[in-house]
Parts: C-alpha cells; sequence; structure tokens
C-alpha cells in the first residue's frame, strides 16, 4: 500500500488498521522485551558492577571489566579454543552430514531407519552423552582404549580428555558425533527438493560427481546449507555444556572455551560483573556472523536460488 | 569451591542430615511456605542414594519428636553455592541450609548478613561443639552455624594386597615409591589419583605438605606467615611429579573422576586410594579385602593427618521460622542423635560423643580416635588447604596440580601463581 492510498482511506479504516497492526506486533515485542531487551539491559547493567553475587548494591565500575577482559591471556586463550571448534565443530558436521546426506538419498529402502540412526545422538541430553564419552575415553578401564589394545594399537591408547593437546580435539569428536545427525536430517529434507531432472541433464552433459554436487546441487539447497551453517557456527561461539560436562575446561584450562571460562568467573570465583562481560562478548561474536548468514540465506531465497 | 563443595558433598554423604546439611542448599523457606511448623531444609545430593533414605528416616524422626515438619529438598551438589546464594539474596531460600564453612564461603553470607546469627542460641542451649570447630563458624565475633563431622584426608590401602606382595606399611615417602613399584610390577595400579574434577589435586597438595612441614608449618602457610612459593611447597609439587613420573598414578590421572578413581580402588585395579575419612563407608561397602587407613608419608617418616571440619548448618536471616529451625539445630545437637549418626552414617560430629555403646567397623574406629585427636588437640594434624583459603586461591591450586601432572607448568611456577593468588 502506498502512501497515497493510505491517505485515501478513510480515518477510522486507519485507526483500524493501526490498532489491527498493534495488535499483531504486540506478543512478538513483548517477547522481545521480555526475552531479549531486558536481559541485555541487565546484562549490560552487570557488566559495569564489580557484582560478588552478594553485595545488593555493587559498585559501579564503569568500563573496567571491558579493559580487563581485553588484558586477560585466559580470555584469548579460550577465544583460540573457541575458534578451533569454530572451523573444526563447523566444517566437520557440514562435511560428514552433506556426504551422509547425499547418500541417504539414494537409498530406496530402510532409509527412516537410516535417519533415525543418525539423528539419534542429536536428541540424546548433552549431558548423557558427555557421562557416556567421558566413560568412553576413560585412560584405564574406557572402550577406546580397549578396542585400541584389543586390535594391536595399545601404543595408541592415551588419557583422551587428560592429554592438554588431545583433550579439546577429544571432546570435539563427541561433539561433531552428536551434532552430524542433525545436518544430515535437514539436507536430506533440501535434497528432497532438488531438481533431479536438472542433475540428469548434467550427468548425460559428462559432469562428475564432484561437479554435480558443486554446480548442480549444492547451489539447490544452498540457503538450507547457510542455516545449518550459521547454527553450527554461532554453537561454536557458544559451546558450553559439552566442555563443561567433559573436562570443566581442564586439565589446567586446556580446554577452556569463553562459555566455561564465563561459567567458572561468574559462579566459582563470583565475580559475576567479569563473566557477565564475558557473555556479552561471546553474543558480540556470534550475533553479527549470524545477521551476516541470515542476509545472505534471505538474499538467495528471494533470487529464488535454493531448495 | 568446586571441590569444596565437592568435599563438603562427599562429606555430607556420610553424616546424613547432620552432615548432608554440610553440602545443602537452600529452598523457599523464608517465603515459601506458611505453615509454622513446617521448616525447608535444603541439602546437596549424597553419593548413595542409600544415604538420602537415612536422611529421610532422621528427619521423620525429629518430626515425631517435635511436631515439626521438615520439608527436605534435594539439589545438586555442585550448585549449592549458586542455589543458596541467589535465594538468600532474594529474601526466599530454605530456612534452613548447609553450607561450607570458612571466611571463603559461610564467612562471605555472614558478612552480607544472609545468615540469622546463633550466639545466643548457643548459649541458651549450651551447645557443645568444640570451639576449634566454632571458630569456623565465626565471624565478627558472631557465631552463624553450627559446624558438621571432623573428617581427615589418608591414604586407603589395600592390606590384602600388600600382605600378599610382602610390603609393610610405608613409614616414609621412600618407602612408598618402592611400594609403588613393587604394585607396578604385580600389573596393578599403585595409588588411584584422580584428578579430573580438580579438587582431588588441592588434596594431594594438602597431605603432602602436611606430612612434610608439620602442622606447625601448615599454619604459618594458611596465616600467611609463609609464602606459598616456598621451597617446601615447590619440594611438595615435585614429589607429586616425582610419583607421577614413576608410575605410581593412573595413567593420565586428570582424565579421571573422583567416582572412577574410587572405583579403580575397590575392583582391586589400584592399591591405594587417597581421600578422605568420609568415604569410610563406602569403602567397607564395596570391597572384599582388608583396608587400613594411614597419614600419607613425609620424606622422613610416617607423616601425619590432615584434619579438619567438613561443612555447617546455617540458618536463613529472613526465614520466619527461627524457632523452629533453632529446635531443629538443636536435634542435631543431641548426644542421642550424634550417636546415631556415628554408627548409621559413620561420620563424626563435631562435638563430644560417648561411643562406648556405639558399634563401629576396626577402619572407623580408627577414623573415630583420630577424630577425637583432632577434637581435644593432642594429635599433630594438618590441614586440608582449600577449606581455609579462598576460592581464587582454590582454583589456582587445582589448575596448578593439573598443570603439573600434565607437565603445562612446574612446580615453581605453580608456586608462584598460587602465592599470587593468595
Amino acid at each position: 500500500m502506498t502512501i497515497a492510498s493510505r491517505s485515501l482511506a478513510p480515518t477510522v479504516t486507519r485507526r483500524a488498521q493501526a490498532r489491527l497492526g498493534i495488535a499483531l506486533v504486540l506478543p512478538v515485542m513483548i517477547v522481545t522485551a521480555l526475552f531479549f531487551l531486558f536481559p541485555l539491559g541487565n546484562a549490560l547493567y552487570y557488566s559495569m558492577v564489580d557484582f560478588d553475587g552478594l553485595d545488593p548494591n555493587p559498585p559501579f565500575v564503569g568500563f573496567d571489566n571491558f579493559t580487563r577482559m581485553f588484558s586477560d591471556p585466559a580470555v584469548w586463550h579460550a577465544l583460540g579454543n573457541n575458534l578451533i571448534w569454530i572451523v573444526v565443530g563447523t566444517a566437520s558436521p557440514m562435511v560428514i552430514g552433506l556426504l551422509v546426506a547425499m547418500l541417504l538419498w539414494t537409498v530406496r529402502r530402510g532409509g527412516a531407519i537410516y535417519r533415525v540412526i543418525f539423528f539419534l545422538p542429536y536428541v540424546l541430553p548433552g549431558v548423557a552423552i558427555g557421562i557416556v564419552w567421558g566413560w568412553i575415553y576413560d585412560p584405564v578401564n574406557g572402550l577406546l582404549n580397549q578396542f585400541l589394545r584389543a586390535v594391536g594399537l595399545g601404543d595408541l591408547a592415551t588419557g583422551w580428555l587428560g592429554e592438554p593437546d588431545l583433550a579439546l580435539y577429544a571432546v570435539l569428536l563427541t561433539a561433531i558425533w552428536a551434532g552430524t545427525g542433525f545436518a544430515v536430517v535437514i539436507f536430506l529434507s533440501a535434497l528432497r527438493n532438488v531438481d533431479t531432472e536438472l542433475v540428469d541433464a548434467s550427468r548425460i552433459d559428462g559432469a562428475n560427481s564432484a561437479q554435480r554436487l558443486w554446480f548442480i546441487i549444492l547451489p539447490q539447497i544452498m540457503p538450507v546449507f547457510l542455516m545449518v551453517l550459521t547454527l553450527t557456527l554461532v554453537g561454536g561461539f557458544s559451546v558450553f555444556d559439552i566442555v563443561f560436562i567433559m573436562t570443566a575446561g581442564g586439565p589446567s584450562n586446556a580446554t577452556e572455551v569463553l562459555g566455561t571460562y564465563a561459567y567458572d568467573q561468574a559462579f566459582v570465583l563470583n565475580n559475576i560483573g567479569y563473566g557477565t562481560t564475558l557473555a556479552l562478548l561471546i553474543t558480540i561474536l556470534s550475533v553479527p556472523i549470524a545477521v551476516l548468514l541470515n542476509r545472505l540465506q534471505r538474499r538467495l531465497s528471494l533470487q529464488g536460488t535454493g531448495a | 569451591m568446586k571441590n569444596s563443595l565437592r568435599y563438603a558433598a562427599v562429606g555430607a554423604a556420610g553424616l546424613l542430615a547432620f552432615t548432608l546439611a554440610g553440602c545443602t542448599g537452600g529452598a523457599p523457606g523464608g517465603g515459601g511456605n506458611d505453615d509454622p511448623n513446617t521448616i525447608t531444609f535444603m541439602i546437596g545430593n549424597p553419593e548413595d542414594p542409600a544415604d538420602l533414605e537415612l536422611t529421610e528416616a532422621d528427619m521423620a524422626k525429629f518430626e515425631e519428636e517435635s511436631g515439626i515438619k521438615v520439608d527436605l529438598k534435594v539439589i545438586p551438589i555442585e550448585n549449592v553455592q549458586t542455589i543458596v546464594q541467589t535465594q538468600l539474596r532474594s529474601g526466599e531460600g530454605p530456612d534452613v541450609f548447609g553450607y561450607d564453612t570458612g571466611p571463603g564461603f559461610a564467612g562471605a553470607l555472614a558478612e552480607a548478613g544472609l545468615v540469622f546469627p546463633l550466639t545466643d542460641a548457643y548459649e541458651e542451649l549450651d551447645w557443645p561443639i568444640y570451639d576449634f570447630a566454632k571458630e569456623r563458624v565465626t565471624f565478627d565475633g558472631e557465631i552463624v552455624g553450627i559446624p558438621n563431622d571432623i573428617e581427615t584426608l589418608g591414604l586407603y590401602y589395600n592390606s590384602t594386597v600388600f600382605d600378599e606382595l610382602g610390603i609393610d606399611r610405608p613409614e616414609s615417602t621412600g618407602d612408598l615409591l618402592d611400594a609403588c613399584q613393587t604394585i607396578q610390577d604385580a600389573g596393578l595400579i599403585p595409588i588411584a589419583l584422580n584428578d579430573l574434577d580438580g579438587w582431588q589435586g588441592g588434596h594431594y597438595l594438602s597431605v603432602i605438605l602436611s606430612s612434610m612441614v608439620g602442622s606447625a608449618g601448615m599454619e604459618e602457610f594458611v596465616d600467611g606467615t609463609k609464602s606459598w612459593d616456598s621451597p617446601e611447597v615447590v619440594e611438595a609439587l615435585s614429589l607429586l611429579d616425582e610419583f607421577n613420573k614413576a608410575g605410581c598414578f593412573p595413567p593420565s590421572p586428570v582424565a579421571i573422576d573422583y567416582d572412577n578413581g574410587n572405583a579403580l580402588f575397590y575392583s582391586g585395579q589400584a592399591a591405594m586410594n587417597l581421600t578422605g575419612s568420609w568415604l569410610v563407608k563406602d569403602t567397607e561397602r564395596n570391597v572384599d579385602f582388608e583396608v587400613a587407613y594411614i597419614p600419607f608419608p613425609a620424606p622422613d617418616g610416617p607423616g601425619i593427618f590432615s584434619g579438619g571440619l567438613g561443612a555447617g548448618v546455617f540458618i536463613n536471616a529472613t526465614s520466619k521460622k527461627t524457632e523452629s529451625a533453632i529446635k531443629f539445630l538443636d536435634y542435631l545437637m543431641t548426644q542421642e542423635h550424634g550417636a546415631w549418626v556415628i554408627q548409621n552414617a559413620q561420620s563424626i560430629p563435631a562435638f563430644p560423643i560417648d561411643t562406648s555403646g556405639v558399634e563401629a567397623t576396626p577402619l572407623f574406629t580408627q577414623v573415630l580416635d583420630d577424630a577425637a585427636k583432632i577434637a581435644d588437640g593432642t594429635g599433630d594434624f594438618g590441614y586440608n588447604i582449600d577449606v581455609l583459603t579462598s576460592t581464587e586461591f582454590n582454583q589456582a591450586m587445582w589448575d596448578g596440580v593439573q598443570a603439573v601432572l600434565t607437565g603445562q607448568a612446574t612446580p615453581e611456577e605453580v608456586a608462584a601463581n598460587l602465592e599470587a593468588a593468595r
């Protein structure tokens, strides 16, 4: 509706439309204010006070917590681990998920069973996954080391969660195992909407598998691909539960990520103001990426590209 | 804090209601229940569910005797500090709750005015808590809680295996290293060190350092007379490193959690287990061999136990039912309840109990005797460091021991970090 046409509408109608508009957006505004703006404002307040969890009137410290954050080597160490998590923990489920989905796409019988098998880890509680994989990784009685010894690879047996250079990747492997099923199922749904005539035509034209995937299939599922990428990527910044359960950031901070470091500061050391500042950092880092990928996804959808 | 809570938790698991209070948290008591004859009492979940059943039975007995109903709330032990602090600050929270004693924990609550003063109740009801224990719950001259049980840290060993391998009780760290070698040669893990959680490392430093410098030396570290980067601390951390490199511990001990570490000992895969006296009952429940409990040896002698208190029981400052809450605390302080706790929970209250009629296993009898020496001041006992120091220091200690065990830092670097975190 243009401005001109709006101005021609009767006043009563315009008011009714305005009321309807307000009524329609009000729930969203309330939800946004309640679950986003209020917590955000609260977080900003706590990031500017020195709150120990007890003092009802914590002293205002301005940007001290932010200054401290940028000069805290532990933050950079944790951020480095987050980056490893983001790169490995995003690329692996995306690649594995896409390949598995491609395989399942061609399965004629028993597809549902495969989907359940691959999706099952995703619906398991993260705590349960962390505990069970902790047992698997146990250096003395863990299944992994027992398996390695049984197949003659006993030299590779080690304390997976106890070696500073290995522990993060051991936890990452668990997260990849748990998260890949999500990518598989979503990609598989997207593949169902791919124009198979185009795929067949490209095959006739001599395109090999990789070329068909890259030039024909991937562009068609790109919005879905970007959606999964966004969720996985943002999850890499905010990762907490599985690290907390499996190593609590140890040994000696070797697997510390921003989430566990913020938790320790806020709830172990009672530096709630500083912990909140760290949590804000996670938000500040992840939101722009999410917005960027979301816009890209929307643009592709508007262009008519994708499943 | 994690270790401290854990320490409180395991200790609490042994002492049931009274002891569980040591690891309790908060429930609506200041405002959640309007019935004047119902108090809320929140506890951290015990290690063994059977202990919770005993606690419930204990509460039922109190209810029957007093006519006051106890609404027992059990929360995850790792969340006790967060929940209690949050609930107390909000003006809600339990009427009665358990919490770690010492300046870093109950002291912080007292400073914020969140716990009910009990000095008058002590005088009126003549609660006979040992003086050394009372000090741990006294802040700015005000007593704010009743301390739980007396505990020691020491080395459990499988005396059946020791006898089979011809190993005598280690009387020095040299003896212990020799024993480690013999046990390793027999295909067993010598000491079930587990440090995934971190706090266990603080116990190792506590016992090694306590045996090395004695109680007087530990007092100097705790009161600040001596710095934490002094040669004795470096030596203690180096000894831990030496034991690790000598194969006295499981492979990657920082990848093994407390439960799995204990399981190594229970199953006979490990011959020794360093932990607290709170594990006597669980140990006796789970093993089918003879067990002895000794101090971690010193370089030149048998060493001393590290001793101290578990957690304590406190009343919410905003509780509207302080009278009932004090009656509940008074019940926990009775001779009858103390004896019941000793016999059923195998834990030792922090006040004198006539144990003449109490049936106890030989191992627990030994722990009782040791605790009596702590109480009457006749024994030489070291300290469990993490219940006496700040959370910042504890974090540095737990990270530091893990760093030594994984080669991420030298003992000198860790000692310097400890002093910096004091």
